[in-house]
């Protein structure tokens, strides 16, 4: 551990590194000339989520001439994880997350940092693209989901250039894998959130494919996400739609065979379908009973839920 | 501080000042102690700056300016903790409510009425979407919540703070507040209040909400029925399909001459399994609302601060 220097830092940058990392010494010269272009006092901080021996011995390499602080997890724990301990470290109250491989262009840093005189979370859009059109593809099918359940419109949640104020942090929990969603739980939170358009790096250019299990895993997060978001307050809202269709599906089947046997002389009791109908009834009727008992979780921890963040109040 | 009246405002930005010059020409002769708290819901036009040069102006208006859109209830609940006023109006910020009914609200509450509620029995909106679905929904939650109100979604409301302040209002609740300050045994009233058609802007409401209604109106109903009788409506449905698993069963196995039949019995049997999963249900519910922090006692408090007060 380094000796704290005398004035606190305002701009925290984090740097996670995960899976994914590009030239370590490369990009950290790069990156600093952004982060001095902005003027502020600054402090850099990496985290290692697990074992990357050969980072490790780079950050050390470069501990020797430049000031950054390193965090080493234990094992793997991911990268929210990664963020949440580098945040408890970071001491700035403006606070910078980057990627630990080409995606900006880092002389843009500034215009990010100094975004946050009119918002509380800054976003970078990697605007215009030079990707290949299939990674474009993909990016463009990810956040167009994502914005339709999402009040918050954001192209580029893939981007992990985020600055942002110390205050998001406080209330905002990040964990597992939500941490690509950061922004969409701060706005839920109340935070302002705006993205902005910063050149994308030069060297971002080859072509991403990812494991089918990645794809899933996305897939699911966005599932959790989309839950958090659009139904944690009113969990009957979700679970009464899901329910009353199933239930409406059966009662409409069991009254169809029901009608058969009092009209047409259909035999009711051999008929395996009914078997089905009811079954339909018996789930709907348990997917409402569900969200019954998550409004009541909700209702006997309303208090504690603040729906809104004032801004101001005048006088 | 005697009296607050609170004003969610979304988009209103030609309403704000008639709206403010109403509200004082009706509360001044009053000769009490009062401010007016518009809460703006994070409307992009000038609604703000509107306010502002009032605010600026008058002391008694305060402004409370929300990061960002967020919806009735909760502009309703931010006013509601800001207000610092003995009795709490509300009313909409559109100009549909007229201030000129406040005097008689506070006359009816110092009748000895925790609550009284606004009835636009002359209401001045389009018949097919908002009269008609109103009338139903009303006479609904009248029947469902036992607290038979005429209209429920008029904002003109006036409160005793002690009342309002302890109920829990998130989402979409401020249609529910008189069902929900029933279980406190508050004195509910209801008068007739003038409706003016919308001079400005654009109804920000259409008829999405009916299956809104009717879900809360489901959980408003279970929650009041944990407050009297716990268990009591999943033991109801459980009953009822314990009932109809039962009549099931016997159609089943009654021609004794052939073989029972195996698709009857079978319905019998998730019938009966549904029967039992209602009653474990209704169990965890009452479990987890015995270990909230909301409880009988919470509202009883209320009550008995009321009559203190």
């Amino acid at each position: 551990m380094e000796k704290k220097i005398a004035k606190q830092p305002t701009l925290s940058v984090i740097v996670p590194i995960t899976e994914r990392y590009d030239s370590v010494k490369e990009l950290f010269y790069e990156y600093k000339t952004g982060i001095e272009a902005t003027g502020l006092s600054y402090e850099i901080i990496y985290v290692l989520d697990g074992d990357h021996a050969a980072v490790l011995e780079d950050l050390t390499q470069l501990q020797d001439s430049e000031k950054l602080t390193i965090i080493t997890l234990a094992r793997q724990f991911g990268e929210a994880t990664a963020l949440n301990a580098a945040f408890s470290t970071a001491v700035g109250s403006l606070l910078l997350t980057l990627p630990a491989y080409w995606q900006i262009q880092a002389s843009e840093i500034p215009a990010l940092v100094t975004a946050l005189k009119e918002c509380d979370m800054a976003l970078a859009r990697r605007w215009p693209r030079n990707d290949s059109a299939i990674n474009r593809l993909q990016t463009r099918a990810f956040n167009f989901i994502l914005r339709s359940f999402s009040s918050l419109k954001i192209h580029d949640a893939g981007c992990s250039a985020r600055a942002f104020k110390r205050a998001v942090i406080e209330e905002v929990q990040l964990y597992g894998d939500l941490h690509r969603f950061f922004p969409i739980i701060a706005h839920r939170q109340g935070f302002k959130v705006i993205e902005i358009d910063i050149a994308q790096s030069s060297k971002e250019a080859f072509r991403r494919f990812y494991s089918p299990g990645q794809y899933v895993r996305r897939l699911l997060d966005m599932l959790t996400i989309f839950f958090l978001v659009k139904f944690t307050k009113k969990p009957l809202r979700f679970f009464g739609l899901v329910g009353s269709g199933l239930t409406g599906l059966g009662l409409a089947a069991t009254l169809y065979l029901i009608i058969e046997r009092l009209f047409f002389d259909v035999a009711l009791a051999d008929r395996p379908a009914l078997v089905l109908s009811s079954l339909l009834i018996v789930l709907g009727i348990q997917v409402i009973a569900i969200g019954l008992i998550g409004e009541i979780i909700i209702f006997t921890h309303a208090r504690d839920l603040k729906e809104y963040r004032i801004d101001r109040i005048i006088n | 501080m005697e009296l607050s009246v609170i004003v969610p405002l979304y988009n209103e930005q030609d309403c704000v000042k008639p709206l403010y010059e109403a509200i004082v020409q009706a509360v001044d002769p009053l000769q009490i102690d009062y401010e007016i708290l518009f809460v703006d819901d994070g409307s992009v036009d000038n609604t703000v700056p509107e306010a502002a040069k009032l605010a600026h102006t008058d002391k008694r208006l305060r402004v409370v300016k929300f990061c960002r859109n967020y919806g009735q209830t909760p502009a309703m609940a931010a006013g509601i903790d800001n207000a610092r006023g003995k009795i709490l109006v509300t009313m909409d910020g559109d100009l549909q409510n007229d201030p000129d009914d406040i005097p008689r609200l506070l006359q009816k509450l110092e009748e000895g009425y925790d609550i009284v509620v606004g009835w636009r029995h002359k209401r001045q909106d389009k018949l097919i979407s908002r009269k008609i679905p109103s009338v139903i929904a009303n006479w609904l939650i009248g029947k469902i919540t036992g607290v038979p109100i005429k209209d429920n979604g008029c904002s003109l409301k006036a409160y005793k703070a002690d009342v309002i302040k302890n109920i829990p209002l998130y989402s979409e609740m401020h249609r529910f507040i008189p069902a929900m300050t029933s279980i406190a045994g508050t004195r509910i009233a209801e008068i007739k209040v003038k409706h003016h058609a919308r001079q400005f802007g654009e109804s920000k409401y259409g008829l999405s909400r009916i299956y809104k209604v009717l879900v809360d109106l489901l959980t408003i109903k279970t929650l009041l029925s944990f407050f009297s009788k716990p268990l009591v409506i999943f033991a109801i449905g459980s009953g009822i399909f314990y009932i109809i698993g039962f009549i099931i069963l016997i159609a089943g196995l009654l021609p004794l001459s052939s073989a029972p039949s195996l698709v009857l019995i079978s319905v019998s049997l998730l019938y009966t399994a549904l029967a039992t999963m209602l009653l474990l249900w209704g169990v965890l519910g009452e479990l987890v609302f015995r270990t909230g922090d909301l409880k009988l006692e919470h509202f009883a408090h209320i009550k008995s601060s009321i009559l203190s007060s």
